[in-house]
């Protein structure tokens, strides 16, 4: 599975919003689909999924504002 | 000196403004008059006595001082420490002085009345050192020149009341070269904000403290405090937000974009809503240095069985520490609680919501939302305000 697959199943599951897969640019915190508490689950979650450890979360909103933000921000932390 | 308070203040600021403008019109960096402003600005804003002849350097100027190069040192040496290894109990102990200056300050009413332990401005300082040491640890700032560092913590537009600016943005600013587009672009978004900051502060704010807010403060009963908690909640908004954007307009013009402080926040349709746009610098710092930070290690540790216990902890400590950051009277702590629990109680229902579908979306039930918010945010103010609660006599 690409890192963009994995991405948004990740995703998918922590918004508990399908939508997430085929719109790219939805506002995820704009639509309130994600918050701060879902912002940390995410955070695990990606750890999970990929046998990672953020060093860095200070990351802003904007940098995670749409599914295509995130698949973006992820791709580039993963040296993809 | 009050910044941005009086005429007096606003023609010594010409004296910073207009070389800051002049020099951006020729040069593409004015890192050395970013500085120089700086201590000019300081020393006028701290010394009482500079107006006098001969001129004297007030108790509050060396402090300033000695807290600076304090900080400084702190900063360089954790770096140093940094470069060679990731130690988790020495990243807690440069939090812990780095807070320290703060607490003492904070603390000094109780150890030492009638002295003075802390300068105008030292809380929003210390936040923005607090995210340099931070971001040291993460490895997200790996050098800070001590004249960078100084720039950044001490620059006179933000000293006294913030915005919070961050140091990896900051920093961004300060190795920026200026094309004359850029400068123009500046000077627009500093005249914008300016004359805005004048509407809001010297004309809204003022019309609601002469007439509204200061006669209700006089008066007493139930009615009077509701009226009081309106006036009190709208002049909280118009005087803050008019002093960001003057802080943030005056910024602009030395070519550093301070990030917005407030976005319309009565506007906010629940309170997280509201969070996102009240305060905006001291919120976000919260929500990811503190919030982020705690729930994070409690989801990894798994600490607690329900992640929402975690969560509820995270506000807690971060609207304690809001209302503590505030100062030490009892009312500041009871505003950051009423806080946590409005924040708490939100994400509870928000989660309920999703699968009942109350609360629905249309405009009615956004108009309902927000007319919510507001009457929930001012009865915070109030709070906040210590006309009523336990401190009040």
């Amino acid at each position: 599975m690409s890192t963009a697959e994995t991405v948004l199943n990740v995703l998918a599951q922590v918004s508990r919003t399908e939508a997430v897969r085929d719109h790219l640019d939805l506002r995820l915190y704009d639509q309130h689909l994600l918050d701060s508490l879902a912002t940390v689950r995410l955070i695990v979650a990606f750890e999970e999924a990929f046998a990672i450890q953020f060093d860095d979360v200070e990351f802003e909103r904007e940098d995670w504002a749409t599914p295509g933000h995130i698949v973006a921000f992820m791709e580039q932390r993963l040296g993809k | 000196m009050i910044p941005y308070a009086t005429f007096t203040y606003f023609g010594v600021l010409l004296y910073a403004v207009v070389p800051a403008v002049l020099l951006g019109m020729l040069f593409r960096r004015i890192r050395v008059w970013i500085l120089g402003a700086s201590l000019l600005m300081i020393l006028v804003q701290y010394s009482r006595g500079l107006v006098a002849w001969p001129p004297t350097l007030g108790r509050e100027f060396w402090l300033l001082c000695g807290y600076a190069l304090f900080q400084l040192v702190l900063v360089s040496a954790f770096i140093r420490i940094r470069q060679r290894a990731k130690r988790r109990g020495v990243f807690i102990a440069a939090l812990t002085l780095g807070l320290l200056p703060l607490v003492l300050a904070k603390a000094q009413p109780y150890l030492a009345p009638g002295s003075l332990w802390g300068f105008a401005g030292i809380s929003y300082v210390t936040f923005r050192a607090l995210d340099v040491i931070i971001g040291i640890q993460d490895h997200t700032i790996t050098s800070a020149p001590p004249l960078e560092l100084a720039a950044f913590l001490f620059f006179f537009p933000t000293l006294s009341s913030g915005p919070i600016d961050r140091f990896r943005r900051f920093a961004g600013d300060w190795e920026r070269r200026r094309t004359r587009a850029a400068w123009l672009e500046d000077l627009d978004g500093a005249a914008h904000r300016i004359f805005t900051a004048f509407l809001y502060k010297f004309i809204l704010a003022a019309l609601i403290k002469r007439y509204w807010l200061d006669p209700a403060a006089a008066e007493h009963g139930l009615w009077a405090t509701v009226s009081y908690m309106y006036a009190y909640s709208l002049y909280l908004f118009f005087d803050f937000a008019g002093y960001s954007l003057f802080a943030i307009g005056i910024s602009y013009l030395f070519g550093i974009r301070v990030p917005e402080n407030f976005n319309r926040p009565f506007l906010a349709t629940n309170i997280q809503d509201f969070w996102n746009r009240w305060h905006i610098s001291l919120s976000t710092w919260l929500r990811d240095r503190v919030y982020r930070r705690f729930t994070l290690a409690a989801l990894r540790g798994r600490w607690f069985k329900d992640d929402r216990t975690a969560s509820y902890l995270g506000f807690l400590l971060s609207f304690g520490l809001m209302g503590l950051w505030h100062g030490t009277r009892s009312f500041y702590l009871l505003y950051g609680l009423y806080h946590a629990t409005l924040m708490a109680a939100y994400e509870l229902f928000s989660q309920w919501n999703r699968e009942r579908r109350v609360w629905g979306e249309g405009l009615g039930w956004r108009v309902a939302g927000t007319v919510l918010t507001f009457h929930v945010v001012c009865f915070g103010f109030l709070l906040f305000s210590g006309r009523i609660g336990p401190d009040h006599a």
